[in-house]
C-alpha cells in the first residue's frame, strides 16, 4: 500500500516538476551541450545564458521590475474594489445577491482573450499605451470576478454575532471591515492576492498589444522577445534562463505565503 | 434612566415574531425574558440593541427614544451567547478595542482594560486569544467588554447556555454581582426557567412572540395567569388532570399530601433529589408526580390529595386561568 502510494506521489512529482527541471538544466548547459546531450563536450556547464540575459539592453531585471510594478498595482487595485463588494455581496439581500454572484460566476468563466481587441480600442482612445500602471486597470477588471467570489466565501463563513458585536462597540461599517472583518479573512486575502499576481505576471495579450517601449515591457512578452529575437536560430539557453529568472519571486512569493494560501483556499469548504 | 418598550413588534415577511410588548426595566432591576426557542426573546434584545429595527412600537433607553437609533450609537452592553469575542485579537486588545474606537486617550484605556481583568481575576490571560481560555472564561472576558462599555442596559443573550452545570452555578452569583453594581437595567434572556428565577428580579414569559406573563418568580410560580406558565415555570413540572371537560385543573408536585381521604395511588418509579425525593404516582385522575422530604417512607396503602386552595384551573381551550 505505502509503496503503491510512493510511487504515485513519485510519478505526479516528475509529471509536475519535471519540464521545470528540465528548464533549468537547459539554462545552465552550453549551446554545444544542447545540441548533442550524450556527446562528451567538454565545457558542458556555463552562466553564459545567464550572462547574456542580465547583459542585454535593457537588462532582464527591468523587466522583473515593470512586472512587479504591475503585479502589485493591480493586487491592490484588485484587492481594494473587492473587498467592500464581496463583503456587500454576503449582507444584500438573496433576490439581488444571488443573480449578482450568477453574474460574477458567467463572468469569471468567460475567455478574456476574446476582449483583448475592444481592450486595444480602449487604451488607444484614452491613451493608455506605453503606461505600466494603466495595464493594471484591465487587470483588476478580468481580476474582480474570481476575487470576489473567493472574498465572499470567506465573509460567509464568519460568524454573524462578531459583526453585531463590533456594531454595539460603537464601530461604523468601515471600522468593522477594517478592524474587525478585513483581518479576519486575511487568509483568504492573502491566497486571492496570490492568485491575481499570478494572472498579472502571466499575462500575455494585453501587456503585448498595450506596451510597445522595450524598457516598459513586462516579463512574458520580454520572454517572447528573446525567444523570438533571431529567424535562424532558437536562443534555448537564453530563454530558459530567463525563464527561471522570472520564476523566482513567485516561488518566493508562494513559499512565503504557503500556509495561509492554503487556509485561504479551503476556507468556504469547511467552518473553522 | 431606565428600559421602556411600548407596543413593540417585529415582523419577519407577513409573520409577526414579536407583537404588543410592553416591557419596562428600571435600574438595578434584573429582567428575565424567558420562554421556548422561537418565541421572540432573542428578538427583543436585538431590537432593543439595534441589530433588527422594530416594524412597530418606541423604545425608550435612558429617558430617550432611540427606536430609529443606530446600533452603532445606542450604548448597549450585550454579552452574547456564542460570546463573540474577536478571535484575531488578544484578550487584552478585544477589550481594547471599543475603547480605541471611542477615542479614548492610550493611558485611560490601559487602566480601564487592566481594571476590568483585576475584576475578572483574569489579568495572567491578558496577551492570550479567546480560543486559549476555557468557556467560563471567555463568558468572563465577553463580560467585561460589556462592562467596559459603560451602557444604558446590559443585555444578555443566553450568556451560561453553552457552560457546564456547575460552573453555571458558580457564576451566576458574580454574574449578578457584577451587572447589577453599575445600577443599571439588565435583561436577560434564558431558556432555563431554573436559571431565571435564580438571576432575576422579575421574569416576563414569552410565548409566541406576545407576553404571557410578567411578574416576580414567586408570583409566576403561585399565580400563573395561563396553562403555559404554569407548566413553563416550577420544576418538577406541574400536574396537570384532565377530569372535567373544557377545564384542566393543576396542583403542583410540591403541593401534594397524603391524606386519608385522597386519591389511592400506586407508587411506580422513585427519585432522589437528595433534600427531597419524586415520587411518581399512577392514580384514577392519571399519573402525578409528588416531591416529599427526604426522609419521608413509602406507606402502606398511599392515598393522595391537596388543599383546594392550591389547586389551579385553567380553561381547556384557552389555557387562560379560570379566577
Amino acid at each position: 500500500m505505502s509503496h503503491q502510494r510512493r510511487f504515485w506521489i513519485v510519478l505526479l512529482l516528475a509529471w509536475s516538476l519535471g519540464p521545470l527541471l528540465w528548464q533549468l538544466y537547459t539554462s545552465f548547459c552550453s549551446d554545444q551541450a544542447l545540441v548533442a546531450p550524450f556527446a562528451a563536450t567538454p565545457e558542458r556547464w556555463t552562466l553564459a545564458h545567464y550572462r547574456a540575459v542580465l547583459n542585454s539592453e535593457p537588462p532582464f531585471w527591468r523587466y522583473l521590475v515593470n512586472s512587479l510594478i504591475v503585479g502589485t498595482s493591480s493586487t491592490l487595485l484588485t484587492l481594494v474594489i473587492a473587498l467592500p463588494a464581496a463583503y456587500a455581496l454576503t449582507r444584500l439581500k438573496p433576490w439581488i445577491a444571488r443573480p449578482a454572484r450568477l453574474l460574477l460566476l458567467a463572468a469569471a468563466l468567460f475567455p478574456y482573450v476574446l476582449l483583448f481587441l475592444a481592450l486595444l480600442e480602449v487604451a488607444r482612445s484614452l491613451h493608455l499605451g506605453n503606461h505600466l500602471l494603466a495595464l493594471s486597470l484591465p487587470y483588476a477588471a478580468l481580476s474582480q470576478p474570481l476575487a470576489i467570489l473567493l472574498l465572499t466565501a470567506a465573509f460567509r463563513d464568519l460568524p454573524l454575532d462578531l459583526e453585531d458585536a463590533a456594531r454595539l462597540e460603537g464601530m461604523g461599517l468601515w471600522q468593522r471591515l477594517r478592524w474587525v472583518l478585513i483581518p479576519l479573512i486575511a487568509p483568504a486575502t492573502t491566497s486571492t492576492a496570490i492568485l491575481v499576481f499570478l494572472f498579472s505576471w502571466n499575462e500575455y495579450p494585453i501587456a503585448l498589444t498595450w506596451i510597445s517601449d522595450a524598457s516598459l515591457l513586462t516579463l512574458p512578452v520580454a520572454m517572447a522577445r528573446i525567444a523570438g529575437s533571431s529567424i535562424y536560430s532558437v536562443p534555448y539557453g537564453a530563454y530558459a534562463a530567463a525563464t527561471v529568472l522570472g520564476s523566482i519571486p513567485l516561488v518566493l512569493l508562494v513559499l512565503l505565503f504557503q500556509k495561509s494560501i492554503v487556509s485561504g483556499l479551503t476556507s468556504g469548504a469547511v467552518k473553522g | 434612566m431606565s428600559l421602556r418598550l411600548s407596543n413593540i413588534g417585529r415582523r419577519a415577511g407577513q409573520q409577526w415574531i414579536l407583537r404588543h410588548l410592553e416591557l419596562t426595566v428600571s435600574d438595578g432591576e434584573c429582567l428575565a425574558l424567558v420562554g421556548p426557542s422561537g418565541c421572540g426573546k432573542s428578538t427583543t434584545l436585538r431590537l432593543i440593541a439595534g441589530l433588527d429595527p422594530a416594524d412597530e412600537g418606541t423604545i425608550e433607553l435612558g429617558g430617550r427614544d432611540v427606536t430609529r437609533l443606530p446600533a452603532v450609537q445606542r450604548r448597549i452592553g450585550m454579552v452574547f451567547q456564542s460570546y463573540a469575542l474577536f478571535p484575531h485579537l488578544s484578550v487584552a486588545d478585544n477589550l481594547d478595542l471599543g475603547l480605541k474606537i471611542r477615542g479614548i486617550a492610550i493611558q485611560e484605556r490601559r487602566r480601564r482594560v487592566s481594571d476590568v481583568l483585576e475584576r475578572m481575576r483574569l489579568k495572567e490571560r491578558a496577551a492570550h486569544k479567546p480560543a486559549q481560555l476555557s468557556g467560563g472564561q471567555r463568558q468572563r472576558i465577553a463580560l467585561a467588554r460589556a462592562l467596559l462599555r459603560d451602557p444604558l442596559i446590559y443585555l444578555m443573550d443566553e450568556p451560561m447556555s453553552n457552560l457546564d452545570a456547575q460552573l453555571r452555578e458558580d457564576l451566576r452569583p458574580e454574574l449578578r454581582q457584577l451587572v447589577l453594581r453599575d445600577q443599571k437595567p439588565v435583561l436577560y434572556v434564558t431558556h432555563d426557567q431554573h436559571e431565571a428565577m435564580a438571576m432575576a428580579d422579575r421574569i416576563a414569559v414569552l410565548h409566541q412572540g406576545q407576553l404571557e406573563q410578567i411578574g416576580t418568580p414567586s408570583e409566576l410560580y403561585r399565580d400563573p395567569v395561563s396553562l403555559f406558565v404554569a407548566t413553563f415555570i416550577g420544576r418538577p413540572q406541574i400536574n396537570l388532570l384532565h377530569t372535567e371537560s373544557n377545564i384542566v385543573r393543576g396542583v403542583r408536585p410540591e403541593a401534594l399530601q397524603l391524606q386519608d381521604d385522597g386519591l389511592p395511588c400506586r407508587l411506580t418509579h422513585l427519585e432522589w433529589l437528595g433534600a427531597s425525593q419524586l415520587w411518581y404516582l399512577d392514580s384514577p385522575q392519571g399519573a402525578l408526580r409528588m416531591v416529599l422530604a427526604a426522609d419521608s417512607h413509602v406507606p402502606e396503602t398511599l392515598r393522595v390529595g391537596w388543599r383546594p386552595e392550591d389547586e389551579l384551573r385553567f380553561d381547556a381551550v384557552s389555557g387562560r386561568r379560570h379566577r
